[in-house]
C-alpha cells in the first residue's frame, strides 16, 4: 500500500546541515498499522511531512495505491490520505457547525454548488458521528470551537477517515489530551482503522502505545529506522525492552523523555 | 429625509460592506483594493451609460471589472505570495490611474442619464417617496440572497473554512489559494457594483470617490455586530447591512448637527477610523482595563 524508497531529507540549519531522514526505506502491507516511535528529533514527523505532501525529499520516491506520489502537491493526495495531528485545533474549522466540518471531510477534492448540509447528509453524518458514543449528534449544529479538546480530537480522527483514505497518518494524536480522553480518542481511532482496513502509521512518544497498538513498530533515530518488527516480534516486546533497544543506539534517558517538535511545519 | 437618505445610501453601500464581510470576515483577508474597485465600477457602469448602453448592462459591466480586479488581487496574494494587504495596496493604487483612463477626465456626470436605480424605482409600485428605498432595497436582496445561498453550498462552506483554517482545506483535497482568488474577486465585484449604484444614486462618478472605502465598509461590519451579536451567517449578513444603515445614518446625523460642535465634512474620514480603531482596539482594551482592575 506504502512505499517509502530511499527518502532522504536535509535541512539548513543556519549555516549547519540537519539530516533529518536519511535513506529511510519503510513498507505497509494494506490495512496495515504500524506505530512509529523515536527521540526527539529523530524524524517522525519529517517521515510524516514527506508522505503527506508538506515537506519534498531531497531523494527518494515515495508510492501509495501503485502510484508514485513523490511530486504531488498536498491537495492532489489529500483524496488518499488521512492525518491527525496532535492538535485538536489543527484539524477542524471552529467556527463551523459540527455537521458543517463533517460535511467538508465528506468529499474531498471537487467542490460544487450543491449544498454542503442538507437532509441527507444530515442522516448520514449524524449516524457517524454517533458512533464515537460522545453524543456529539445531538450537538450537530453547535460550532466545534465550544467542543472540548477530546470531543474535537475525536471529530477529527472521524473526518480523517470518513472518506476511507488508503492511508491514515497519525501525529502523536492524543499527545495533548488528558488520559481519560487520550484513551477515548485511541480506542476510537483504532475501532474506525480496524473496521475500514486503512493502512495506518501513528507518531507516538508513549512507548505503552507503541506496543499496544497495531502489529508493526518502527523505531528511528538521527532519521534512520533502527528497528522495524512484525507482530510476532513486537507481541513478545515490553516497554523495559523497547528502553533498553533505545539505549543501545545511543539514546539518552533525557531525550527519551522528550516530546520532539518537527521541522518542516 | 433625513433617515431616508441614511437607510436608501445604506442599502447602496451595504453591497460594498457585504463585500468587505466576505474579504475580512470571511475569508480573513484585509484587502485594500476595495479603494479602487468601488470608484472602478462607478467609472465603467458610468462610461457605458455615457456611451448609451443599458444602465441594467452597465451594473454587470461594473460587476465584471470588480471581479477581474479583485481576482487580480488574489493571483498578486496567492501564486505571487506578495503579502495581503501589499496585493490589495498594489491593486488599489493601479486602480487610480485606471479610473482615470476608463473615464478620461477625474470625474463624470451622470445627472439625467439613465439609471438603473432611478429606472428600477419608477418602474416599481412603491409608496410616494420610498420608490428609490425599495429599488436599493431589492439590489441589496439580491446580492444578500446570492452571498447566503453561495456560502451554504459546498464550495462556499470551503470558502468559509479558508478564513479559519487553510491548512485542514488543503488537506481536504482542495487548493485554498484557488478559493481566496475567487472570494477576493466575488468581494470586489459586489464592492464595484455599489460604486456603480452609488454612481447612479448621486449623479456622478468621481476618481477620488473610492478613498476611505475600506475603513466606511470595515465600520459598517463592526457596527452590525456590535448592534446584533450576530452567530449564524444569516445574522451576520443582516447585521452588515444593518451596520451599514446606521453607519450612513451616523454620518448624516454628523453632518447635519456637527457644525455646531465645529465638525466640517472633511472631518468625517477620521471620525470614521476612529470607530473603525475604537471597535479594534476594544478588546485589547478590555483586557487592560481589567487586568488594571485585578
Amino acid at each position: 500500500m506504502l512505499e517509502l524508497l530511499g527518502i532522504t531529507k536535509t535541512f539548513a540549519l543556519g549555516a549547519e546541515r540537519v539530516v533529518a531522514l536519511e535513506d529511510v526505506t519503510l513498507a505497509l502491507g494494506e490495512g496495515e498499522v504500524a506505530t512509529v516511535i523515536g527521540s526527539n528529533g529523530a524524524g517522525k514527523t519529517t517521515l510524516l511531512n514527506v508522505i503527506a505532501g508538506t515537506c519534498r525529499p531531497d531523494r527518494g520516491r515515495v508510492r501509495l495505491a501503485g502510484r508514485d506520489i513523490t511530486r504531488w502537491p498536498v491537495h492532489r493526495r489529500a483524496p488518499l490520505i488521512g492525518r491527525v495531528y496532535q492538535d485538536p485545533l489543527r484539524g477542524t474549522a471552529a467556527q463551523m457547525t459540527v455537521l458543517e466540518n463533517l460535511a467538508l471531510a465528506s468529499r474531498k477534492g471537487g467542490r460544487g454548488l450543491g449544498p454542503l448540509v442538507g437532509r441527507r447528509k444530515r442522516q448520514i453524518l449524524g449516524a457517524a458521528v454517533a458512533q464515537l458514543g460522545m453524543g456529539l449528534e445531538k450537538r450537530l449544529n453547535e460550532r466545534v470551537a465550544h467542543l472540548s479538546g477530546g470531543e474535537r480530537q475525536a471529530l477529527t480522527v472521524l473526518m480523517a477517515t470518513l472518506t476511507r483514505p488508503k492511508l491514515l497518518l497519525l501525529d502523536e494524536h492524543t499527545a495533548a489530551l488528558d488520559p481519560a480522553n487520550a484513551e477515548r480518542v485511541l480506542k476510537i481511532t483504532e475501532d474506525l482503522v480496524r473496521e475500514y482496513r486503512i493502512t495506518t502509521l501513528m507518531v507516538t512518544h508513549r512507548m505503552d502505545q507503541a506496543l499496544a497498538v497495531g502489529e508493526r513498530l518502527v523505531m528511528m533515530h538521527k532519521g534512520r529506522v533502527i528497528l522495524d518488527l512484525g507482530a510476532t516480534e513486537k507481541g513478545r516486546l515490553r516497554v523495559e525492552d523497547l528502553v533498553a533497544l533505545f539505549r543501545r543506539a545511543g539514546v539518552s534517558d533525557d531525550a527519551l523523555l522528550l516530546v520532539q517538535n518537527g521541522a518542516c511545519a | 429625509m433625513l433617515f431616508l437618505h441614511a437607510a436608501e445610501q445604506g442599502l447602496i453601500y451595504g453591497l460594498m460592506a457585504l463585500g468587505v464581510y466576505l474579504s475580512f470576515r470571511v475569508l480573513a483577508f484585509p484587502d485594500l483594493s476595495v479603494d479602487g474597485t468601488f470608484p472602478l465600477g462607478a467609472a465603467v457602469a458610468g462610461m457605458l451609460v455615457l456611451r448609451g448602453f443599458s444602465p441594467y448592462l452597465a451594473l454587470l459591466g461594473a460587476l465584471g471589472a470588480g471581479l477581474v480586479a479583485g481576482a487580480f488581487t488574489g493571483v498578486l496574494a496567492t501564486r505571487l505570495r506578495i503579502p495581503g494587504l501589499l496585493a490589495g495596496v498594489l491593486t488599489m493604487i493601479m486602480l487610480y490611474s485606471l479610473n482615470l483612463r476608463i473615464m478620461g477626465r477625474p470625474n463624470l456626470s451622470l445627472l439625467g442619464r439613465p439609471s438603473a436605480l432611478l429606472g428600477l424605482a419608477r418602474a416599481l409600485a412603491a409608496p410616494r417617496g420610498y420608490e428609490i428605498l425599495v429599488a436599493a432595497g431589492l439590489f441589496a436582496a439580491f446580492v444578500f440572497v446570492l452571498l447566503l445561498l453561495f456560502l451554504h453550498t459546498e464550495l462556499g462552506g470551503t470558502l468559509r473554512a479558508v478564513g479559519q483554517n487553510p491548512e485542514m482545506v488543503r488537506a481536504l483535497g482542495t487548493n485554498p489559494e484557488n478559493l481566496v482568488v475567487l472570494g477576493v474577486a466575488l468581494s470586489n465585484g459586489f464592492v464595484a457594483l455599489s460604486g456603480a449604484l452609488a454612481s447612479q444614486y448621486s449623479g456622478f462618478a468621481d476618481v477620488g470617490m473610492g478613498i476611505g472605502t475600506i475603513v466606511a465598509g470595515l465600520a459598517s461590519v463592526m457596527v452590525g455586530e456590535i448592534l446584533l451579536r450576530p452567530r449564524g451567517i444569516f445574522s451576520h449578513l443582516v447585521a452588515v447591512l444593518l451596520g451599514s444603515v446606521v453607519y450612513r445614518l451616523a454620518i448624516s446625523l454628523a453632518l447635519r448637527y456637527g457644525a455646531a460642535l465645529g465638525f466640517t465634512a472633511s472631518d468625517l474620514r477620521l471620525l470614521t477610523a476612529l470607530v473603525v480603531l475604537g471597535a479594534l482596539a476594544a478588546p485589547a482594551l478590555r483586557t487592560a482595563l481589567r487586568g488594571g482592575e485585578a
